[in-house]
This record gives structure tokens, sequence and C-alpha cells, in this order.
């Protein structure tokens, strides 16, 4: 539509009237910064062993890095690092209830 | 009335001062507060909880997983599971986004959608209510979220049912009070949940406040004006029944906000604040003066990177856990560090506390 423009006073009337409807004030708002976007939960990198948080370091993540297993796993489905525990591979912590403690026991699997 | 007295004395000392939190693997941890120590663990029938919610009477627990899409019945006095049933046929299988029960107990009331793995794909149904029969243990009812809706409750949302049974609250955004019949929006509330960056799990309703009304909600909310859109808190009270609230505002909206916890004599309100982010998080217990909804003292704690929060039978005990083994107690009237119990089994799901 950039191809179209007021020609009378009526037309530009109503362009005025839809631009003042789209605007808003912004200076006194709060407004949260933007954040990196990660499509797939907290990772994107397919490398076991590697993990961001959610600004993209690593700083966020829990420490020790063990009690983000099980409650990313649950919690937003960890996509990349450990086995589909919804669909293949059930029974991979089996002998661990708590990773940062037994995470030895944790079974390896080889898809 | 002595017959009375006699029950309701034999219904709070049977069930006296429990936490109950789900764990891996597949099992509940049942918590003592007077000795502080753990004293059973509830084997589940099924794979591991995401979610556990109490049920109007306390003498049940909802206990619901992510692999089968099941829900199991634990009766609190034998403490074994009574019922339980899996959702998920064949190649479908239901992802949960909320859940709260009707006052009787006999129907689950939430959000999913389902998964179909294909031979080439999954496909993603749409956003739906649903209406689990724990009798039949089947969904009886589903019906299609508005367009709007579709995507509002990724992430989660709290449900609960008003005790007359004829409203579906959900707590989001803004907060949308849904017909149970025909699940038609009936109101809109703009207030939302407090920002909890990056904490969210599958929300499920009750077992937040231990002595709570099944009336009444009473809880931090987020309002924003129509002008500048300026973000403050508050605490607002709910009669669920009547769908009327109050909100009184507190100050200006931070980081983010946990849920309120009260003490049992309603005079105290303790809340967890988040500020900064990545490895500058910064957590402090707010508590507030409940009659005069002000701001009484303030005390910052070594928090986890994500953590829940939750508040004893006596009140006198604040509780942090979630992601890992642990569970810490804070005194409630100094907000310092007491004690931290190991579970020996990292925890999956929000406690529920039945004094």
């Amino acid at each position: 539509m950039k191809h179209l423009r007021a020609v009378n006073r009526k037309a530009q009337r109503i362009e005025e009237y839809v631009a003042a409807a789209q605007g808003d004030f912004h200076a006194l708002q709060d407004s949260r910064p933007t954040r990196p976007h990660y499509p797939m939960g907290c990772s994107i990198v397919f490398s076991p062993g590697w993990e961001v948080d959610s600004s993209g370091g690593t700083a966020g993540l829990c420490q020790p890095v063990e009690r983000d297993l099980y409650d990313c796993y649950i919690s937003c489905f960890w996509p990349a690092q450990v086995p589909d525990h919804l669909n293949n591979y059930p029974g991979w912590t089996s002998k661990c209830a708590s990773a940062t403690k037994d995470w030895r026991n944790i079974d390896l699997v080889f898809p | 009335m002595r017959a009375l007295l006699v029950s309701l004395l034999a219904a709070s000392t049977a069930f006296a001062g429990h936490v109950y939190i789900g764990a891996w693997q597949k099992q509940i941890i049942v918590f003592d507060e007077d000795t502080e120590k753990i004293v059973d663990r509830i084997q589940l029938a099924n794979d591991v909880p995401n979610g556990l919610m109490l049920s109007n009477d306390r003498k049940k627990l909802f206990v619901m997983n992510a692999k089968d899409a099941a829900i199991e019945v634990v009766d609190l006095q034998t403490r074994k599971v009574e019922n339980q049933f899996v959702l998920n046929e064949g190649n479908t299988r239901i992802r949960f986004f909320g859940m709260a029960a009707d006052p009787e107990g006999k129907l689950l009331y939430g959000s999913s959608i389902t998964v179909t793995k294909e031979i080439d794909r999954f496909s993603i149904g749409k956003n739906r209510f649903h209406v689990i029969d724990l009798a039949q243990k089947k969904i009886v009812k589903t019906h299609d979220m508005p367009a709007e809706d579709q995507n509002a409750f990724r992430r989660g949302a709290g449900f609960r049912v008003s005790p007359d049974g004829k409203y579906l609250y959900v707590f989001r955004d803004v907060i949308k009070i849904y017909d149970t019949t025909d699940f038609k929006e009936v109101d809109k509330i703009d207030l939302s949940k407090p920002d909890n960056p990056d904490m969210e799990r599958v929300s499920f309703g009750g077992g937040d406040d231990p002595h709570a009304d099944p009336a009444t909600i009473i809880s931090v909310f987020n309002s924003s004006d129509p002008i500048v859109h300026r973000n403050i808190f508050g605490i607002a009270r709910f009669d669920l029944n009547n769908r009327r609230f109050e909100f009184t505002p507190v100050g200006p909206t931070t980081g983010g906000m946990m849920g309120l916890r009260l003490s049992p004599d309603r005079k105290r309100g303790y809340t967890v604040g988040m500020s900064g982010s990545g490895g500058n998080l910064r957590y402090e217990f707010i508590v507030f003066d409940m009659a005069t909804k002000q701001i009484v003292k303030r005390q910052d704690f070594p928090g986890r990177t994500r953590l829940s929060f939750g508040i004893s039978g006596n009140g006198k005990n604040l509780y942090i856990y979630g992601a890992g083994e642990t569970l810490e107690l804070y005194d409630s009237a100094t907000l310092m560090h007491r004690k931290t119990i190991d579970l020996e089994a990292d925890t999956t799901t929000g406690m529920v506390v039945v004094p």
C-alpha cells in the first residue's frame, strides 16, 4: 500500500487518525530488555556437556550444574544433551535419584 | 457439636504437619514438619511426577506426570495410590499446561495439547480445555480455546475452580474466568501473575497456601495502567464464587516475584523477590503486614538459580527447594537460614503442605 498517498484533506486526516491510533507513549514505559531467543529450550547446541543460560552465557546455570539436569528435563524438556525420556529411553535415569550425587550411575545411551 | 469437633480434631491431627514433594524416581517424599525428617516415600505407579495438587477436602493428592500424561490419586491417610490411569493413547501424547480439581474431587479441569507422532512428523493439536473424569479414567470433554488464547498457555498457567463449581479461573498475563459448562469466557480481569523469569513449571492449582479457604485466593499480582503502562505490584484478594476482587497497590514492579505465602493467622505474607539475571540474579525475602498491605521486612538470601518457595503449616519455616535434592529451611521471624535437609532425590514438583 506504500504506492498510495493521500491527495485531499479528508484522506490526509484519515492517515493522521490511523497514525495516531497506532502510536503510543514510550518514554515512561517499563520494558524489559530484549533477550536472546532460544527456539529449543535452554540450548541450541547439540553438543554433550554444553548448555547456555537464557542470556547466552553460563553464569546463570545451576550450581553445581548437575542440578540443572533433572529440573530442566522435567520443566522445559531439555532437548539436546539428554536421552529422550518421553519416547525412547525411559530408563536412563533409573539408578540415579539425585543427579548431583549419583550422576555416575546415569546410563549412557548410544543411539 | 461434640462429634463435629472430634472429627475436625481427628482430621487435623491425622495429617498433621506434613510436606509432600514429588521427586525422581516415581516417588512423593513425605516430610514431617515436627521432627524435620523424611518419614515416608510414596511410590507412584507410573513415571516421574511433574505436578501435585491437593483436593479441597485435603484428603487426597492428585499427581500428574509428563511422560504418560498419567493421573494418580494418592490417599493421604494410607499413603497409597488408590486410582491411576494413563491418558496417552497409541501415537498420541498429551501435554498439560495446568490443572485444577472440582470441589468434589471428581473432575480435573485444565488445558492441554495433543502431540501425534505420524510417519514423517509430529502433529501438534490445538490448545484446548479438557475435563478429566477420575471415575471413568478418561477425558470426557474438550473445548478448543479461542484463537487469541492458543499460545497464551504454553508457559503454564494457574487454574482454580470456584467452590460452587461454576467458574474456572485461569491466572496468566491476565485473569480469565470461564463457565465450566461450556467454557465461554464470562469475565476478564487485567491483573497478571508476577514475572517469574525462567522458573515456570507446569502450574497446578491448590496447595500453595496450607491454610487457604477454597473460596478465596490472596496473592501478589501485577497491574499496569492503560496510559503509560507503568507496572505496579500489589496484593489482590479474590472471592471465587462471586467473581469479586480487591487489589491494593504496593509499589513498582521490580525484577520478578514468586507467589504469596500467608502465616496461619493471616497476619503476615511472605514472598521471594528477584532482581538481576544470569550470574547477577539476586533474591530477597519480602514480608508484608497483611492488615496494611505494607512491606515490613526484606532480607537478601543466597538462592539457587531456579527455586520454588513454600511455607510450613505452622508458619515458622520458609522453604526453598527445587532444582536439586535439598530443602532449605529459613526462620520466618528472622529470615535467616536454619537448616538444609537432604531429600536424597531431585525434586520435580511444587510442594503441598498439609497442616
